[in-house]
């Protein structure tokens, strides 16, 4: 394939990755490495490298539309930001030590059940009124934003945050000790344990995953990982995409999004149970 | 007709920056590709997606150092371009961050300037830990 032809192509995949990363909260990275990799035989590590690159170009374009509009909620994303990186460097201390197909195993399994839960809810638009959490009153862990598409203001209140900051750091170490994203974890964390509207759960997630993702992008720098041939129509791509995202996701409801985030949990369920049972796939 | 200007928010302020930051970057990554493409680069280069170990092809920076040189060079190499962009796109989240803290502090909340700080924190400690492991 030409260049010409390779760059065409990948940018405009990557429009599709960054709109579905805005909506999804993911950062495109679970579309762009397969594709990139299997569809255009883009050696694992460049791929990765373009991946990060377009978590970061999400984030930033998706996250600089959500916070405008309320959306993505700062003071819940900087508080629960501190539980992922805090895991992430206790997973990456612990990485070696503790046994990772079992590890893969009980996440596989806690991620079919959010998977069972999240098709009980599925109909479920906004969460019921909150109680009153403490810590959700002290660290300011609530917010309000204009549902376009219910077409009235939504306040929400963050629930059970000794949970969610629990699951987050869970998620952080998994992250550290694994190597993989966290983004799906994240979301399911706000959605499922701290109750907030899914859309802000998504939103909240494109702000986090950005933070991260930048703490290691130097190191796929150094190694040499990002191509800027490959990673150049990647970001311009997912950037345009994610403003196309941010567009779509404020004209869905709440469930919509929730069905669309539903075969994302069941595949990484899926491949987490296949990887702790040692099972290759063809 | 007077214009009322909308009270200064923090989360005003980070998406501002985000905003800029990915405006920025995209900028020099295309005008990269532009000069790219001016100097006949996607005639005449083929790109090679496997990836050789010790060898470090064209196209890709290991070092602000080599970014640096590659701008400085006449003529300028485009490549150099587009990975300056892809830099500003990387500390883009970070700076964001940076420029929270204060702006917290200034509006009076200081539990949040103090969250800022320890994620920032965190976050150095966090590349610092990487880039030794590896």
């Amino acid at each position: 394939m030409s260049l010409t032809l390779f760059s065409i192509a990948v940018l405009l995949t990557s429009i599709g990755a960054g709109a579905v990363g805005a909506i999804l909260g993911l950062g495109g990275g679970i579309l762009l490495i397969p594709i990139l990799t299997v569809f255009y035989g883009v050696d694992l590590h460049y791929a990765m490298g373009a991946s990060i690159i377009s978590v970061i170009a999400t984030s930033s374009g998706a996250a600089a539309s959500y916070l405008r509009t309320g959306l993505s909620n700062l003071r819940i994303g900087l508080f629960l930001v501190l539980a992922t990186i805090s895991g992430a460097l206790v997973g990456a201390l612990l990485a070696g030590v503790v046994p990772v197909r079992a590890l893969e195993l009980i996440l596989g399994l806690a991620l079919s059940y959010s998977a069972y839960t999240t098709v009980k809810q599925l109909r479920d638009e906004l969460p019921e009124s909150p109680p009153d959490d403490p810590l959700a009153l002290r660290f300011d862990l609530e917010g309000t934003y204009h549902d376009v598409r219910l077409e009235r203001d939504v306040v929400y209140r963050a629930q059970r945050v000794v949970q969610g900051f629990s699951a987050m750091f869970g998620a952080g170490l998994l992250s550290g000790m694994l190597g993989i994203g966290s983004g799906a974890f994240k979301v399911l964390a706000m959605d499922y344990l701290m109750r907030l509207p899914m859309k802000v759960s998504t939103a909240t997630s494109n702000f986090m995953i950005g933070l991260t993702a930048a703490a290691s992008a130097s190191i796929y720098w150094s190694r040499g990982d990002i191509h800027t041939l490959i990673a150049a129509p990647v970001a311009v791509g997912v950037l345009a995409g994610a403003y196309l995202g941010t567009t779509l996701m404020a004209r869905m409801r709440n469930a919509t999004v929730r069905k669309l985030f539903l075969p994302v949990v069941v595949y990484l369920a899926l491949s987490m149970i296949v990887r702790g049972l040692g099972l290759h796939l063809p | 007709m007077s214009r009322l200007r909308a009270p200064f928010s923090v989360e005003h302020l980070v998406a501002r920056i985000l905003l800029c930051g990915g405006l920025l970057g995209i900028g020099l990554v295309l005008l990269g590709l532009v000069l790219y493409g001016a100097h006949g680069g996607f005639r005449h280069h083929v790109l090679d997606v496997r990836r050789q170990p010790a060898v470090q092809p064209p196209g890709v920076f290991i070092s602000v150092r080599q970014v640096a040189d590659g701008l400085g060079r006449r003529p300028i190499d485009p490549l150099a371009v587009t990975a300056l962009g892809l830099i500003v796109l990387m500390m883009t989240p970070a700076v964001a961050v940076i420029a929270a803290m204060p702006a917290f502090w200034w509006t009076g909340d200081r539990r949040y300037a103090l969250v800022a700080l320890v994620v920032l924190a965190l976050l150095a400690v966090s590349a610092t830990l990487a880039g030794s492991l590896h």
